[in-house]
């Protein structure tokens, strides 16, 4: 039996050492060819596929190595939120969430990525350059710090089964907003006389969880012809006739669809997967909800559900109360470089490949399309533009080659906060389960809004 | 040439120096020490990295007067108090004195006590998150199981549960005391299995039965341990967010946070992470008087049961 001695401790570690150092300049090669990349999960497991091929494909093409995470969506961004805390970062993450970019972006925590975004740039949407782009506080200029990579807007997915139960069509549904949404209350009603105890027509998330209800609230004030309450210059305009009108109409509408029993009662503590899930159980007649997720979702368990009984409102998307459309708020995900990076140089390769058309165009196809692309060319391929697909064609209409617009947190970080705060969803709750009244409502979320936004100042 | 007086100064603080590197070296000598040391490092490097350091960086993190002003400003920052504030008041000692009760119950001979036990243990053996969202689901108002098998049996419409503040924590607190009383419960009954029959056997001769013998014997005896107990469920429990996250999630209106589940927000949804520091760290003027009556009586306790 071999003795543990001081000796052969000694021998040991110097042979260990002697092997380090040795090993050192092959160690260092290799790290200067590897970069980690951390990304948010997929809503279904062909995201996942997508991204893996793209980066194998990236890996063969260069000799460079990718040390690839998939995260869950929330452990990501608490993971991505502790590494910028620490200054331990990956070498490049997504924007999860999307406001992820102007949040650090501000306190100089991001590579400028302007030279990656500068080989694409004649390909990218508008909306898509507009949101890479973000103000650092530091620098006191706005500059690209991110690298945009795909997009989701939000449309409205709606039963056929249960609009037609109702004794209606989807065909009936009119073009203009309120009455695109009285619409659905309408078959509610027909359905309660039908017996049918637990169906509701509209699926407001007027809840003060995830990123839902700050989404269907922003679209609702758009449509009330609230656009400027931020303006591309990060200024904010809540003396503005208009917004402040906007604002209350949206409140009213959203509260009182709650409040007169159309919307399902637990609605007001919904998380994100809630309204996906009753939806699913068809619980609900119609849901406004980000992405595409809904259908991709059962399109392999459920195809009749995909093809036949589910419909997107992209293409059908109402027009505002006066017949003019309505832009739809782009979320971009963007590629970010953190600061004290290690490997700088292969995440900008690996960036510029990935945006490339093609691979950028594969990535969001293989996903099932839950994702848009960013680049308007893309919208012309045979996977977006196919006759046979019910959601693909509408979906890309509305969120790429339709009127849309950039979130308002990209022109000014406040608009995160308001986001993450939650302020238009205490407004609703206030109306809908408190009975104040609108005015009253909106009267005291601008003033958070404007307590929010003293905290920053764009020069 | 030195008088005996200055030899004497001089050469007691030598002495004393002696003495005190004796008493470093914990008797070793020459090679025994520096094996002692070479063993010991790596776990003085463990604590510092994963205790010592992270510790003093979340001070570090939420020692900003700044953020306690925005922490203050927060409108949710008070209601968030009240609610951590009743989460620990019931949830801690219903939670107790119901282990305190079951742990007698459990006393008793039989092998369908036995049985009975492992049935009662089971909540606390399966996963927190899995039964939480089970929870969350459950308490839906329209499509729940609760609702639906009150209006299937009883025709009744349940009210929405998680809808309103009170009803919402109060469900985050039954479902923290039916999830937790069984593991009191356990430590308890140890407890009172500890005491020794003897004692038990002379008080009943004494007369001193059932409730008597409860208040008399029993109750002395656990009486360091129900409060260390108490104690570390409370420290536990402050620290707990899984409950509120998956039950209420913190709504309606984020009306029923508490500081753990604040603090979480604050530091990834708000995403500023020393204000979610911060949101925990005020809790720190209640917990640390809990640590100093918990080491005290843990000193105590080492010559009681």
């Amino acid at each position: 039996m071999a003795y543990l001695t001081r000796r052969s401790v000694l021998r040991g570690s110097v042979a260990l050492g002697a092997a380090r150092l040795l090993a050192a300049p092959h160690i260092a090669k290799a790290a200067a060819t590897t970069a980690t990349v951390w990304f948010a999960q997929g809503f279904v497991q062909d995201e996942d596929v997508a991204l893996r091929k793209a980066v194998t494909e990236y890996e063969k093409a260069s000799g460079n190595k990718i040390e690839l995470s998939i995260i869950p969506f929330a452990p990501e961004r608490q993971k991505i939120i502790s590494a910028i805390t620490s200054g331990v970062v990956p070498d490049m993450v997504d924007s999860n969430p999307n406001e992820l970019l102007q949040l650090y972006a501000w306190q100089d925590k991001f590579v400028d990525v302007s030279d990656v975004v500068d080989t694409q740039r004649a390909q990218f949407s508008e909306t898509a350059l507009e949101s890479a782009q973000a103000y650092n506080s530091v620098t006191k200029r706005r500059s690209f710090y991110g690298v945009p990579l795909r997009a989701a807007v939000v449309p409205c997915h709606i039963w056929r089964p249960l609009v037609e139960k109702a004794g209606l069509r989807i065909e009936d549904i009119p073009k203009t907003w309120d009455a695109y949404f009285d619409f659905f209350k309408k078959v509610q009603d027909n359905l309660r006389k039908q017996g049918e105890r637990k169906v509701y027509g509209l699926g407001f998330q007027v809840t003060a969880n995830g990123v839902d209800p700050y989404n269907l609230f922003s679209a609702f004030l758009v449509a009330y012809g609230g656009q400027d309450i931020v303006t591309k210059d990060g200024k904010l305009h809540l003396d503005d006739p208009k917004v402040r009108q906007a604002a209350i109409k949206a409140t009213a509408y959203l509260g009182g669809a709650y409040r007169d029993g159309y919307v399902p009662p637990s609605a007001i503590n919904w998380n994100d997967a809630d309204d996906n899930n009753a939806f699913h159980a068809k619980l609900m007649v119609m849901d406004v909800d980000g992405t595409l997720s809904t259908e991709v979702a059962v399109k392999e368990k459920h195809p009749e559900w995909y093809y036949k009984d589910m419909v997107t409102h992209g293409i059908g998307y109402p027009n505002d109360n006066a017949g003019k459309p309505v832009p739809s708020i782009v979320g971009v995900t963007q590629g970010l470089i953190p600061k004290g990076a290690k490997n700088v140089t292969v995440a900008k390769e690996f960036l510029t490949y990935f945006i490339q058309p093609k691979v950028v165009g594969e990535f969001v196809e293989l996903g099932l399309g839950r994702w848009l692309p960013v680049m308007p060319s893309l919208a012309k391929s045979p996977f977006w533009q196919n006759p046979k697909d019910p959601h693909l064609r509408g979906y890309i209409q509305q969120g790429l080659l339709g009127p849309t617009r950039s979130d308002y947190y990209v022109f000014n970080l406040a608009m995160a906060e308001v986001r993450s705060q939650h302020v238009w969803s205490l407004a609703m709750i206030d109306v809908a389960k408190e009975g104040v009244k609108p005015e009253a409502a909106i009267d005291k979320a601008f003033k958070r809004i404007e307590e929010i936004f003293a905290k920053y100042k764009v020069a | 040439m030195m008088d005996s007086a200055s030899v004497a100064d001089v050469g007691r603080p030598a002495t004393r120096r002696r003495t005190l590197s004796r008493s470093l070296r914990g008797g070793l000598k020459g090679g025994e020490y520096t094996w002692a040391v070479a063993f010991v490092v790596p776990y003085i490097a463990v604590f510092v990295a994963f205790v010592a350091y992270p510790v003093v960086y979340g001070l570090w993190m939420g020692s900003e007067i700044s953020l306690y002003r925005e922490l203050f400003a927060d409108p949710i920052y008070q209601s968030t108090v009240v609610n951590t504030v009743l989460y620990l008041a019931l949830g801690v000692n219903v939670k107790m004195f119901l282990a305190l009760l079951l742990s007698g119950f459990f006393m008793r001979p039989g092998w369908w006590m036995k049985v009975l036990l492992l049935i009662f243990v089971l909540p606390w053996a399966v996963p927190q998150i899995s039964t939480f969202i089970s929870i969350h689901w459950m308490l839906n108002g329209e499509w729940g199981f609760l609702n639906n098998a009150l209006y299937t049996l009883f025709h009744v419409e349940g009210p929405s549960w998680l809808n309103d503040r009170w009803m919402a924590l109060g469900a985050v607190i039954v479902s923290h005391i039916w999830k937790w009383t069984p593991f009191w419960t356990l430590i308890l009954l140890a407890g009172r299995m500890a005491i020794p029959l003897e004692i038990r056997d002379s008080a009943r001769v004494d007369g001193a039965t059932g409730v008597r013998g409860f208040v008399h014997i029993t109750f002395p005896l656990l009486a360091n341990l129900y409060l260390i107990c108490t104690l570390l469920s409370t420290i536990f429990l402050l620290g707990d967010f899984n409950a509120v996250t998956f039950i209420s999630g913190g709504g309606p209106a984020n009306s029923t946070h508490v500081l753990a589940t604040l603090g979480i927000r604050d530091a990834f949804e708000i995403a500023n992470p020393r204000l979610g520091v911060a949101a925990v760290m005020s809790a720190l003027p209640l917990v640390i008087p809990l640590v100093i009556v918990l080491m005290r009586k843990l000193r105590t306790a080492e010559v009681q049961l």
